[in-house]
Formats: structure tokens, sequence, C-alpha cells
């Protein structure tokens, strides 16, 4: 079917959302679901996932349970879970996660390190 | 894609440290500090607290804020909003059960119309009557009264420490 794309659910209500205008410098942490759509420099660290849409740009170091990138990422992730960097995204920096999945199309230059031990502990 | 409405939401369980800018309607239910500037409006939800230097056009307070707001056209504090801190807007509402302490800003007076006249006319009568929460009570309702007839009292009663807005407001006017 002709190029239908992956729309991304809609991601309102509960979660945390950071829309396509907002700049953010410094430091977000939390324990929930982040969505970002803006700007974010600093450092983010969730004990849920992070997703950052197409319009979203991070300089940042992350540290989250799972990651999902279609946007602009540099810096470094480190996640518990898994880091999923999508078609179109574009990432600089190192990974470190158990499981790590890079689509076709996605931009990344990096170290990547799955040798994360079992126990989640970190 | 996914051209939602123009919302960043801050989560309840979220923490922002530094400095946040934007051109959207930004609503806090989580903790923002550093400092906060919005062409739209800011909105701290009950959940919410803000620790930041604001500056933003609209500002609707249900939550709390420490620090002050420069709001380029109002403020409202709703009855469940606490803040300290000083206000500077053309406009500032504050509710009944809203607390506040800090200073009111609601920039230049014209003195040369009738009507600022008519205004400093009016706040000796006003400023007997609050009782428990003076300056959350007066501040609001002076605009809306500022047409009540002149001077019942005498002017200037001393005015109790505690009602700084107020007391600064008056200076402001007076200028």
């Amino acid at each position: 079917m002709a190029g239908i794309e992956k729309v991304p659910s809609p991601r309102s209500g509960a979660h945390t959302v950071i829309g396509s205008s907002i700049v953010i410098d410094g430091e977000i942490s939390g324990d929930e679901d982040l969505v970002i759509q803006g700007t974010v420099k600093g450092r983010i660290s969730l004990r849920e996932s992070l997703f950052v849409e197409g319009s979203g740009v991070i300089e940042a170091d992350i540290e989250t349970a799972n990651v999902e990138v279609s946007g602009q990422v540099t810096g470094n992730i480190a996640a518990t879970d898994k880091v999923e960097l999508k078609a179109d995204c574009k990432v600089v920096g190192d990974i470190r996660a158990p499981r790590i999945l890079i689509a076709d199309g996605a931009i990344f230059k990096g170290n990547v390190d799955m040798d994360v031990k079992e126990a989640k502990g970190k | 894609m996914a051209p939602t409405d123009a919302t960043t939401i801050i989560g309840e369980s979220i923490v922002v440290s530094g400095s946040l800018n934007g051109d959207e309607d930004l609503t806090v239910r989580g903790r923002v500090e550093g400092t906060l500037t919005l062409t739209k409006t800011l909105v701290v939800e009950p959940t919410g607290i803000v620790k930041a230097e604001v500056q933003v056009k609209n500002c609707v307070i249900a939550g709390a804020i420490v620090g002050n707001v420069t709001a380029t056209e109002s403020v409202e504090i709703t009855k469940e909003g606490r803040m300290v801190g000083d206000i500077a807007a053309p406009r500032v509402i504050i509710v009944d059960g809203a607390s506040f302490r800090g200073r009111i800003d609601m920039g230049e007076v014209d003195v040369e119309s009738g009507r600022s006249e008519t205004r400093v006319a009016a706040r000796p009568a006003l400023r007997p009557a609050p009782v428990a929460r003076p300056a959350a009570k007066a501040e609001p309702k002076r605009l809306e009264e500022k047409t009540v007839p002149a001077v019942s009292k005498p002017p200037a009663p001393p005015a109790p420490v505690a009602m700084g807005a107020v007391k600064r407001k008056v200076i402001v006017k007076r200028k």
C-alpha cells in the first residue's frame, strides 16, 4: 500500500509531553513516560520510556528504561531495557543497553554496548 | 507528524530544572525549577510546583509558584492556588481562597485621567474592610469597585504591616 507511514499512537493525556516549540536547558528527571517534540539540552533521567519524536532534538545524556528515537539525539544513551532507533532518526553518541534496535534508514554514529549485566540493578 | 495540539505537559512525577523556553501553552503537573519563559499561557495545576522566574503571556495558578511572575496579559490565582513572589501584569486576578504573598505591579497608572483618581479615592474606603486574607480579597475587587463613590472616611488609615501587597500597591499608584 502506497507508503503508509506508521503514525505514532497519540500519546497525549497522562504522559509528559515537551511540545515542539519548547526548549529546555537543564535537567529532566521523573518516573513516567516522556515524549519530546521540542529541544532538550542537559540531562534526562527517567525510570520509564523516552520517546523522541521526529521534531525532537536532544543534546543530552539520557538514562532511562526505554528509548525510542525518531528525531535527533546528540549524547550518550544508557537504557536498562531497550533502545530503538527508528528510520529517519539521527543519533550521535554511545549507546549502552541490553537490547538495541536500529531500523533501516536510521543514521547513527557512536559505540554500541549490549554487554549489560543481566541484573538490571545498574 | 502527529500535529496534535501544541500543548506541553509536564507530568506529575517529572522534575525539570534549568531553563524552559517556548512558544506554546504549558501545563505543569510536576515540578519546574529555574526559569520559565513562554509566549503563551502557563497553567500550574493543583499538583504542580514551580520554583522559577516566570515570564509568560497568561498565567493560571492552581498549584504553587515560588518566584516572580511577569505576564504580558494576566495572572490568575485560583482558589487552590498558592504563590509567594511578586507579580507584574496588567491584569491580576486573585480569587477567594487563593493564598498569595508578595507585591503586585499592574504597571503604569495614568494619573492624568480621571478614573485613576477615583481609584485612589476609593481605596481608603476599602482598606478597613478586609479581615482574613486582605491581600487576596482586596486585590481583584478594587479594580471592579473603582467606581465606588469617593471617600467616606478620612484618607489613609495606617495600613497593617501584613498587608504588604496592598500597601505597596498604593505606593505604586501614587507615583
